[in-house]
C-alpha cells in the first residue's frame, strides 16, 4: 500500500503513512488478534476435539436454535424496517420524529435491559403473566422469547440503512409511475423495492449477522436450558464456564465464521453494486 | 426441544385441544416426560453424569426414559428466573434463602425444607482454601488471611451465593475465638474484603482471577469447586488447603409444586430428588467432591473428605432468612464494611 | 383535450401556494405557467397530475371533474424536472412501463407492447438506445425516454416540468423547437411549466404568468409583452428596467427626462417600466453614470446606467458616440408603460 496524497490540500505522505500504519496497528491489535486467537485456541488440540464439541448434541441443537431465531426474526425486521422507512422517508405524519427515535431505541438502551422489559411484560410476576400462564403460553425462557428478544435488539439494522438512502433518493420516481398508472404494489415491487435493493440486502446481512450473535438480551430470556433454550453465544459462555476452552473456543470460532461469511457476502455484494453502476455512468 | 415450543404453541389453536392434550399427559404416564432442573453455577458437572444415572434407573422402573435438562447459572439469578417463569420441575440451588424467595411467591410449600430429609440438603459442601503450590504465605488457618500483605480472592456477597458462605465462615470464626463478639467478627470481615484486589459476580468467575489471570495469593472456593481446579489445570501449581474450621454448607434442593402440578411430573420430580439420597446418588455427589449425607458413602471416600469442625448457619446464624437480613441485605453489614475502592 | 381550473387553492403550513387561479386551456392548446420558484407553478402542475390536491377548486379534464380521480387513472402524461426515469430498467422498459402495469384485461399482448415501444423511440428519435439504461445516456436522450415514456399511456394531457432546465445551453433551443413541432404532430394538449420567459414566450400559444400564487395574467405572448396586466408581469418580462415616479398636480416627476404625464389620473405614485430601447442614450454629459456597454450588431449599443440610484438599460441608437464606461450620459425616454398605486395602467410617450 503506497500513501499517495490525493490533492494538494492532502496530508505530508509521512503523516498519512504515519496515519495508515497506526489504523492498521489498531485494527490488527483490536479486531484480527483476538479473532485470530479464538480459531487457533479452538484447533489447539486438534481438528477432532473441536469437531467433537461441535456435533456435540447440545452443541447441534444451540446452532439450529440460533438460525431458527435468526429465520424469524429476520424476515419480521426486514419487512417492518422496510414499512418504517418508508414511512418515515416518504410520508409527513404526526409522531414521525417519535418513530425515527424509536427505531434508535434498541441501538441506546442496553441489550440486557431490552431482555428486563420483556420479563417485565411477560414474566409469571409480568404484566402478562398471569393471563399467559392461565393459557399455558410459554413465551419467556423458550423460543417465541428468544425471538421476541431478538427482533428487538435487531430492529433497528434495515430500517436505519433504508432511511436516509430513500430519504436521498426522493419519491420522483414513484411518482412517476404513478402517472404511468402503477398501483402502489407494483411501485413498490417494481420501483422502490429495486431502487433500495442493495442496501436492503445489506441491511438484512448485519441484522442477520447481529441475530445469530446477540447475548445480553437473550441471555435473560433464555433460562439457559442446555439443548432447548441455549443459542450459541450461551451455549459458548456455558462451556468455557464449564473449563470446556476447546469446545467454547471451537463453537466460538463456528459463530465467527458465519459472522465474517455474512460479513463477506456484504462486502461482496457492495463491490457488485457498484460496479454494476459503473457500468451505466 | 425447538419442537417442544412449537408443539406447545400448535396445542393452544383450541381450548379444548389444549385441555385434552394436558388431560392426555396426565393420564398417560406412559410418554415419555421432560424434566428441568434449575440449578446454580458448580453444580454442571455433577448432574450431568447423575441425569445418565438417573435416566437409567428411572427407565428401569418401567416408566419410559425422561427428558432431563438443566440450566445453571448464578444461584439467585436462577431463582429470580423461575419467579419470573421459567418452567423449573426442581430447583437445586445454593442456598435455602434462594428457595424461600420462590416459595414466598407460593410456587412452592414453605415448609419445602421439611419434606425431605437433612433438611433437604442431600449433599453438603464448605469453604476451603485454594492457594499457590507450596503454599508460599504460609496460609493454614482464618486468621492467616487477615494477615498484611496477603491478597485474597472471593466474589461479591451481594450477588454470589458462595461469597455469602465465605463470609458467614469467617464470621462464625471470629465469633467462637476467645473474646470473640459481633464486634470482632466484623473487625474481621472488614479486614479480608480490604484485601480482596476484584470482586467477581460470581463463583466461577472468581476461579478463572484466582486460576488462569494468577491473581491474589488465596481464592475463599467451594470444597467442590477447588478440586475441579486441581482437575482442571493441573498445570497451573494449585494447592488445596483446608482450615481447622469451617463453615457447613447445604445447597438445598425442592420441587416446584406449582410447576409439577401443571406439568404433572410430580412423580417424576420427587424420585429425582430422593434418588440423590440413595448410594449412587450420593456416590456421584461424593465422585463431584460434594461430602454425601449417607456416612457409609463418606466413609468409603476417604481420605477424599478431610474431617473438620463445621459450623451452621441455623445455629450460628438462625437461619438463612436473618444471616441475609443482617448481613447481606441492602444496608446490611456487607454494604456497611465495604466501600469499593474506599481501602 | 380541454382543461378547465376553478378557484384553485392550495396552502402549506399556512401559506398560500396557490389563491384563487382559475384559468382555461383549450384542447390541443401549448400552455406554458411562467414564473419565479415560489409561484406555485410546480404546485398547479402537481394538482393536475393528481399528485398533489388542492385545498379549494374544481379541475376538469374534457370536462369532467378530476378531484376524485387519482393519479394512475388520469391519463395525464408527466415529463419531471429530472426526468425521475427508472434507473435500473432499460430504456425500452421505462418507455413500456406505463402499458405492462395495465391491469390484464386492458394491458396489450408483449409483442403490442414491445412494436409500440419501438414507434415510440422512433418518434423520439432515439430508437438505437432501447437496450441502454439511463445511466448511460446523455441529458437531451433522457429527455426524450422521458417524453417518449409519458407519451406511452396516450395522455390526455401532457405536463412539462421544467424539462429544458437540465440541459446545456447549446442543445436547449434546439430540443425545445423539437418538442414544439413534436407537440404540432400529435395535437396533445400540453402545459409547460418554467421559470425562464424566453422558453415560455417562444414555445407557448398562451402565457400564465403566476405570482405568489395568484395568476397574474394568461395571454398570448405578444399580450403579455406590449400590455402587460399588472406591474409584477411588466417587470418579470423582456428586461424591463423599473423607475419609480410621482403624479403630482397633473405634473409628471421623474428623473428621467421625455415623458408626459398620463391623463386623467390622480395623484399619487407611479412606477415606470422601460424596455432598453424605450431608453436612448447619448454620449456626453447628462445625469446618468456608465456602468457597463454591450456592443452589439445592428440595433444600437447597449448600455446599463445608474440614474440617481437606479439601474437601468438603454440603447445608443447606431451610428451615434458611444459613451465610455465610467462616465456620464444623457438619457431620454421614448416610451415606458406606468402602472399607478391604485392599479391602473397606461401607455407614456
Amino acid at each position: 500500500m503506497t500513501a499517495r496524497p490525493r490533492a494538494a490540500t492532502a496530508d505530508p505522505p509521512w503523516l498519512a503513512g504515519l496515519l495508515i500504519g497506526a489504523a492498521l496497528a489498531v485494527a490488527g491489535v483490536v479486531l484480527v488478534l483476538p479473532l485470530a486467537a479464538v480459531f487457533t485456541e479452538s484447533l489447539r488440540r486438534g481438528w477432532e476435539v473441536a469437531w467433537e464439541a461441535i456435533i456435540e448434541p447440545d452443541a447441534v441443537s444451540a446452532m439450529q436454535l440460533t438460525l431458527l431465531v435468526a429465520a424469524i426474526a429476520v424476515p419480521v425486521n426486514t419487512l417492518g424496517g422496510i414499512a418504517a422507512a418508508w414511512a418515515i422517508a416518504r410520508c409527513d405524519f404526526p409522531g414521525r420524529r417519535l418513530l425515527v427515535t424509536l427505531i434508535e431505541l434498541p441501538f441506546s438502551v442496553s441489550p440486557v435491559i431490552s431482555g428486563l422489559v420483556y420479563v417485565l411484560l411477560f414474566g409469571a410476576q409480568g404484566y402478562f403473566g398471569p393471563w399467559l400462564a392461565a393459557h399455558d403460553i410459554q413465551i419467556l425462557f423458550a423460543l417465541p422469547g428468544l425471538v421476541l428478544a431478538t427482533i428487538f435488539v435487531t430492529f433497528p439494522f434495515v430500517a436505519r440503512t433504508l432511511i436516509p438512502l430513500m430519504q436521498e433518493q426522493g419519491q420522483a420516481e414513484e411518482e412517476a409511475a404513478l402517472t404511468l398508472g402503477a398501483n402502489t404494489w407494483q411501485i413498490l415491487w417494481h420501483v422502490t423495492l429495486p431502487k433500495i435493493r442493495w442496501a436492503l440486502l445489506a441491511g438484512i446481512l448485519l441484522c442477520n449477522a447481529r441475530a445469530m450473535g446477540e447475548f445480553g438480551a437473550v441471555a435473560v430470556v433464555s433460562g439457559h436450558i442446555r439443548g432447548q433454550t441455549n443459542t450459541m453465544p450461551l451455549h459458548v459462555e456455558i462451556l468455557y464456564n464449564e473449563y470446556m476452552f476447546v469446545g467454547a473456543f471451537a463453537v466460538a470460532s463456528l459463530l465467527a465464521l458465519l459472522g465474517l461469511i455474512t460479513l463477506g457476502a456484504k462486502t461482496a455484494l457492495e463491490i457488485l453494486s457498484r460496479s454494476r453502476m459503473g457500468s451505466h455512468a | 426441544m425447538i419442537t417442544s415450543a412449537i408443539s406447545r404453541r400448535a396445542s393452544l389453536a383450541g381450548l379444548t385441544l389444549f385441555a385434552a392434550d394436558s388431560q392426555a399427559r396426565a393420564q398417560a404416564p406412559q410418554a415419555p416426560q421432560q424434566l428441568l432442573n434449575v440449578s446454580y453455577d458448580p453444580t454442571r458437572e455433577f448432574y450431568r453424569e447423575y441425569h445418565t444415572a438417573f435416566a437409567e434407573f428411572w427407565a428401569g422402573q418401567g416408566h419410559p426414559r425422561p427428558r432431563l435438562s438443566a440450566s445453571h447459572g448464578g444461584s439467585g439469578r436462577q431463582a429470580r428466573a423461575v419467579i419470573d417463569g421459567l418452567a423449573a420441575d426442581v430447583v437445586t440451588l445454593a442456598l435455602a434463602y434462594d428457595i424461600d424467595a420462590i416459595a414466598d411467591r407460593g410456587l412452592l410449600a414453605k415448609e419445602w425444607q421439611t419434606r425431605l430429609p437433612d433438611n433437604a440438603s442431600p449433599y453438603t459442601s464448605t469453604i476451603v482454601f485454594l492457594v499457590r503450590r507450596g503454599n508460599p504465605k504460609a496460609l493454614r488457618d482464618w486468621p492467616d488471611l487477615l494477615k498484611a500483605g496477603v491478597s485474597v480472592i472471593t466474589p461479591n456477597p451481594k450477588t454470589s451465593g458462595g461469597a455469602r458462605w465465605n463470609y458467614l465462615a469467617l464470621w462464625a470464626w471470629a465469633l467462637r475465638q476467645p473474646g470473640g463478639t459481633e464486634a470482632t467478627a466484623e473487625q474481621a470481615v472488614t479486614q479480608l474484603f480490604r484485601q480482596v484486589p476484584v470482586l467477581d459476580t460470581g463463583a466461577r468467575g472468581s476461579t478463572t482471577t484466582f486460576v488462569q489471570r494468577g491473581q491474589g495469593d488465596v481464592l475463599l472456593a467451594w470444597e467442590n469447586e477447588a478440586h475441579l481446579a486441581l482437575q482442571e489445570f493441573p498445570q497451573a501449581g494449585l494447592e488445596i488447603v483446608y482450615p481447622a474450621f469451617s463453615i457447613l454448607a447445604e445447597p438445598p434442593v425442592s420441587v416446584v409444586d406449582a410447576n409439577v402440578d401443571r406439568r404433572g411430573t410430580r412423580p417424576l420430580a420427587e424420585a429425582y430428588l430422593q434418588h440423590l439420597y440413595s448410594d449412587q446418588g450420593q456416590r456421584i455427589a461424593a465422585k463431584h467432591f460434594y461430602r454425601p449425607r449417607n456416612p457409609d458413602v463418606l466413609r468409603e471416600a476417604g481420605s477424599r473428605f478431610p474431617n473438620i469442625e463445621f459450623a451452621t448457619v441455623d445455629t450460628v446464624f438462625g437461619g438463612w432468612r436473618r444471616a441475609q437480613a443482617t448481613h447481606f441485605d441492602d444496608g446490611g453489614v456487607f454494604d456497611r464494611i465495604y466501600r469499593p475502592g474506599g481501602r | 383535450m380541454s382543461v378547465r381550473i376553478t378557484g384553485l387553492s392550495r396552502r402549506f403550513n399556512g401559506q398560500a401556494a396557490l389563491d384563487d387561479v382559475s384559468l382555461e386551456i383549450a384542447r390541443g392548446e401549448f400552455t406554458a405557467l411562467l414564473g419565479p420558484s415560489g409561484s406555485g407553478k410546480t404546485t398547479l402542475l402537481r394538482v393536475l397530475a393528481g399528485l398533489d390536491f388542492p385545498d379549494a377548486g374544481l379541475v376538469e379534464i374534457d370536462g369532467r371533474d378530476v378531484g376524485q380521480v387519482p393519479a394512475r387513472e388520469r391519463r395525464v402524461g408527466v415529463v419531471f424536472q429530472h426526468y425521475a426515469l427508472f434507473r435500473h430498467m432499460s430504456v425500452a422498459e421505462n418507455v413500456a412501463f406505463g402499458l405492462r402495469v395495465r391491469p390484464r384485461a386492458t394491458r396489450p399482448a408483449a409483442a403490442e407492447i414491445d412494436r409500440r415501444v419501438r414507434e415510440l423511440l422512433e418518434l423520439v428519435q432515439i430508437p438505437e438506445l432501447a437496450g441502454r439504461f439511463p445511466d448511460q445516456c446523455s441529458g437531451g436522450q433522457r429527455q426524450r425516454i422521458a417524453l417518449a415514456r409519458a407519451l406511452a399511456i396516450e395522455p390526455l394531457l401532457l405536463l412539462l416540468d421544467e424539462p429544458f432546465a437540465a440541459l446545456d445551453a447549446v442543445v436547449r433551443k434546439d430540443v425545445r423547437r423539437w418538442v414544439r413541432g413534436l407537440h404540432d404532430r400529435l395535437g396533445i394538449t400540453t402545459i409547460l411549466v418554467t421559470h425562464d420567459q424566453e422558453e415560455a414566450l417562444e414555445l407557448a400559444d398562451r402565457v400564465a404568468v403566476l405570482d405568489r400564487g395568484r395568476l397574474a395574467q394568461f395571454a398570448p405572448p405578444a399580450t403579455l409583452l406590449e400590455a402587460p396586466a399588472t406591474a409584477f408581469v411588466a417587470g418579470f418580462l423582456g428586461e424591463a428596467s423599473c423607475i419609480p415616479a410621482r403624479l403630482s398636480g397633473g405634473r409628471l416627476e421623474s428623473p428621467l427626462p421625455g415623458l408626459a404625464a398620463p391623463p386623467a389620473w390622480p395623484d399619487g405614485a407611479l412606477r415606470l417600466f422601460l424596455r432598453p430601447h424605450e431608453v436612448a442614450v447619448e454620449a456626453g454629459p447628462g445625469p446618468g453614470l456608465v456602468r457597463m456597454v454591450h456592443p452589439s450588431l445592428g440595433a444600437g449599443t447597449r448600455v446599463v446606467l445608474e440614474l440617481e440610484g437606479h439601474v437601468l438599460e438603454g440603447v445608443v441608437p447606431p451610428g451615434l458616440p458611444v459613451p465610455e464606461r465610467g462616465g456620464p450620459c444623457g438619457l431620454r425616454a421614448l416610451a415606458a408603460t406606468a402602472f399607478h398605486e391604485d392599479g391602473s395602467r397606461a401607455r407614456l410617450a
